[in-house]
């Protein structure tokens, strides 16, 4: 499921989470996380369909999540977690 | 993810008797401000049964109504696998009630919500909908939300849940009347949102598409959150500020806590002064005096250092900077199995290790909180700086630069064996891999001192609950066993008191000197024929490794269970006398002699009780809220054999290497 070794992410495969750019935004698609750590983050905002981009790269890495109209929240993610996220880049 | 808690009739609250609240909402919505805000200090702490987590119910009146509002933890999510979700079900289906309360379902349920974050927040207030409770919902931090541009059209809201809304910035106290009008006249949401996972989104995408005006993100404030983090969250200018933020932190700490410290200090010597000269001397003067209020006096004396640090780490809080501490610690403690959430129990620590202990509570993965609880105690807590500032005065008298780098030295020696042990013990008996951190970086924002006072008093109030009844109990039973059996004094107190009584008319100062010196030879030697000098005698030839005569057996013994005793009880052996705080008393310590002329505090057994005393567990109210917040005694047992163990060993190492090199 994870797409192996993306390190040029164009704007329609899906990526890594940590293999954005800083600044660049994504629409996140799914997760390979334990039921566990994927219950808490979706529940921290981090769901399919929301729309997120990348503040830090790095590990830990900082991402917002961007709601409509203004809302949102920036969440501090470690390594392990942006790994199995898989984003959908955003122009 | 849990199932959904069956809705129960549609009932509306009773009209009449007290009516219980409970507070429900995300972590960092201003929940806790709210709270403080409805009841001020009217309140009392304590835990749910069966968990670690606290429980906060405090008490109001509405009109003529009286209102309990019960403070839940802040939670993500009601359906997540965790403890504090747990909670929030169990009292939201009337299964799980705080300490001493019967267990009921609360009859209404108010939810906090950030107004900047409202996407995210409303699916919990959609969990808490399906419940069937009458509901209030509470728009907050609408500050943040303005600043943004955001404008939340709060009576279209309130049409799409079927329940009252109300705008609110609890901070500042906006919206408060309205939320406690709106509290009594809470009823049974009109809307029931959808029980599965998808459904609640596509809710929730519904809610937020009436409620929310379109507006475009406040650019400047963003990139002023970005340039902030930039610089507070980076590899390495992340952990400067970090390191003066620290540092200054600690500074005020110890700068402005020696006032009242000291100014306590004269009040309990002042009480206890009192008692002796009021009541007749004997057995209950002695226990009043030496026992109950120096055992009381001990504990309070550190209370200024703990409500700054807890003031201080409050208002850090608020700012929104400690959770980019934890953060950028998170790089640093990874290595060691422990996690980022680690660094605010490891940072309170350093004030006591009570406090740093039960806010470990905030860490998701068992395996790294209990790491945390079990090393906790290595940090160098306000309990050691007496014992700290006199061994360093044995060392380098007279040279405050060197006191100090030994004093920092003391400080980094109780961190580095912390962080060993953490790594030890999350390869062998906590092994396994912890769960990746993923935490909310709050908006950063001018703190609240209101609340910051009422966290820190609340705090307080259970720090001296807890380390005051047992250490006044520990204070007493040493106080008995360093004061009984009586015996005689020795001969040459007796020939003393003669001499001084010959003297007193031709040179009274000489004969006053004699008494003085009479006095500390006879309270000497009551302390040496003690139940607490024989079990120093005992004990001594398991010291002896380390260079530890019985005299300092007595000292170590004395402070197994609470280290600050370790300074009275050497003062009282060695000069007779207990105010460490005299410079006579100090250099008595420093200069003390064996009856074969050597000194006690050798160079060698001065830098081995330094490292003993930054090492070892020698507290037992400590134990005792490991025992509870790890979940059993054998959790205290380990952290007690493992930190005194460590002790026992780098003291001997130290020792021994030092006696080698010829130093002694």
């Amino acid at each position: 499921m994870m797409p192996a070794d993306t390190t040029h992410p164009d704007s329609t495969a899906q990526v890594r989470l940590c293999d954005l750019r800083v600044g660049q935004s994504a629409r996140i698609h799914a997760d390979t996380l334990d039921a566990e750590d994927a219950a808490t983050i979706r529940a921290m905002g981090l769901r399919p369909n929301a729309s997120v981009s990348l503040c830090r790269l790095g590990s830990p890495c900082i991402v917002r999540v961007d709601g409509r109209g203004g809302c949102g929240c920036r969440i501090g993610l470690a390594r392990p977690l942006a790994e199995r996220l898989l984003v959908t880049p955003l122009h | 993810m849990t199932a959904t808690v069956a809705p129960t009739d549609d009932a509306s609250p009773p009209e009449a008797g007290v009516l219980r609240v409970a507070l429900l909402g995300n972590p960092n919505t201003g929940k806790t401000t709210l709270f403080n805000r409805l009841c001020g200090l009217r309140h009392k702490t304590s835990n749910f049964p069966g968990t670690t987590q606290e429980s906060r119910v405090g008490f109001t009146c509405i009109g003529s109504r009286d209102v309990e509002v019960i403070d839940l933890p802040g939670v993500y999510s009601l359906e997540l696998d965790q403890s504090e979700s747990s909670v929030c079900r169990g009292v939201l289906a009337g299964q799980t009630a705080p300490k001493g309360e019967a267990a009921q379902p609360p009859d209404a349920v108010c939810i906090v919500v950030d107004a900047s974050n409202l996407a995210r927040n409303l699916a919990i207030v959609g969990e808490a909908l399906r419940r069937r409770l009458a509901t209030v919902v509470v728009i907050n931090m609408q500050d943040i939300a303005a600043r943004r541009g955001l404008r939340i059209d709060v009576e279209r809201l309130s049409e799409a849940l079927g329940c009252e809304v109300v705008a609110s910035q609890a901070r500042s106290g906006e919206g408060i009347a309205a939320i406690r009008e709106a509290l009594t006249r809470a009823r049974i949401p009109t809307d029931t949102p959808p029980g599965d996972e998808d459904g609640l989104v596509a809710w929730v995408d519904r809610v937020y598409e009436k409620a929310i005006a379109p507006a475009s993100m406040d650019v400047a404030r963003a990139s002023f959150t970005d340039r902030l983090d930039r610089a507070f969250t980076h590899p390495i200018i992340g952990l400067v500020l970090f390191a003066a933020v620290m540092t200054g932190l600690f500074w005020v700490l110890f700068r402005l806590a020696t006032v009242p410290m000291d100014l306590i200090d004269g009040v309990f010597g002042s009480i206890a002064a009192g008692i002796e000269s009021v009541l007749p001397p004997g057995f209950l003067a002695d226990m009043l005096a030496n026992g109950v209020v120096a055992g009381v006096g001990a504990t309070v004396i550190f209370l200024p250092q703990i409500v700054l640090l807890f003031l201080l780490i409050s208002l850090l809080e608020d700012t929104g900077y400690l959770a980019r501490a934890a953060f950028v610690m998170d790089r640093a403690l990874r290595p060691f199995g422990l996690a980022g959430h680690s660094f605010v129990p490891l940072l309170s620590s350093h004030a006591c290790a009570l406090p740093g202990i039960m806010s470990a509570r905030m860490i998701p993965d068992r395996r790294q909180r209990l790491a945390t609880i079990l090393v906790a105690p290595f940090m160098t807590c306000s309990a050691r700086l007496p014992v700290y500032a006199l061994l360093v005065t044995v060392l380098f008298p007279g040279r405050p630069g060197m006191q100090a780098l030994a004093f920092t030295g003391s400080y980094a020696l109780g961190v580095v064996v912390a962080l060993l042990s953490a790594l030890l013990a999350r390869r062998t008996i906590l092994r396994g891999e912890g769960r990746p951190m993923a935490l909310e970086l709050p908006a950063y924002r001018l703190p609240s001192l209101k609340s910051a006072l009422l966290t820190t008093w609340d705090r307080s109030l259970v720090f001296l609950r807890k380390a005051g009844t047992v250490i006044l109990a520990i204070s007493v039973v040493l106080w008995w066993l360093g004061s009984y059996p009586i015996v005689d004094p020795p001969e040459d107190v007796a020939s003393m008191r003669a001499q001084a009584s010959a003297l007193v008319a031709t040179s009274p100062e000489d004969a006053a000197a004699l008494v003085a010196e009479a006095d500390a030879a006879e309270a000497s030697h009551a302390v040496r024929a003690s139940f607490m000098g024989r079990i120093g005698r005992t004990v001594q030839p398991v010291f002896e490794p380390l260079g530890y005569d019985w005299q300092l057996s007595i000292g170590v013994m004395a402070s197994f269970a609470a280290r600050e005793v370790f300074v009275s009880t050497m003062a009282v052996v060695v000069s007779g006398q207990d105010d460490a705080e005299d410079e006579g008393v100090l250099t008595a310590l420093r200069t003390a002699q064996r009856s074969d002329g050597t000194p006690i505090f050798t160079t060698a057994t001065a830098w081995s009780l330094l490292v003993y005393y930054v090492l070892a567990m020698q507290c037992l109210p400590t134990l005792a809220v490991t025992a509870r917040e790890a979940g059993g005694w054998k959790w205290a047992g380990l952290q007690l054999g493992w930190m005194t163990g460590v002790a026992y060993v780098l003291a001997m190492v130290v020792t021994q290497t030092l006696r080698l090199l010829g130093v002694s």
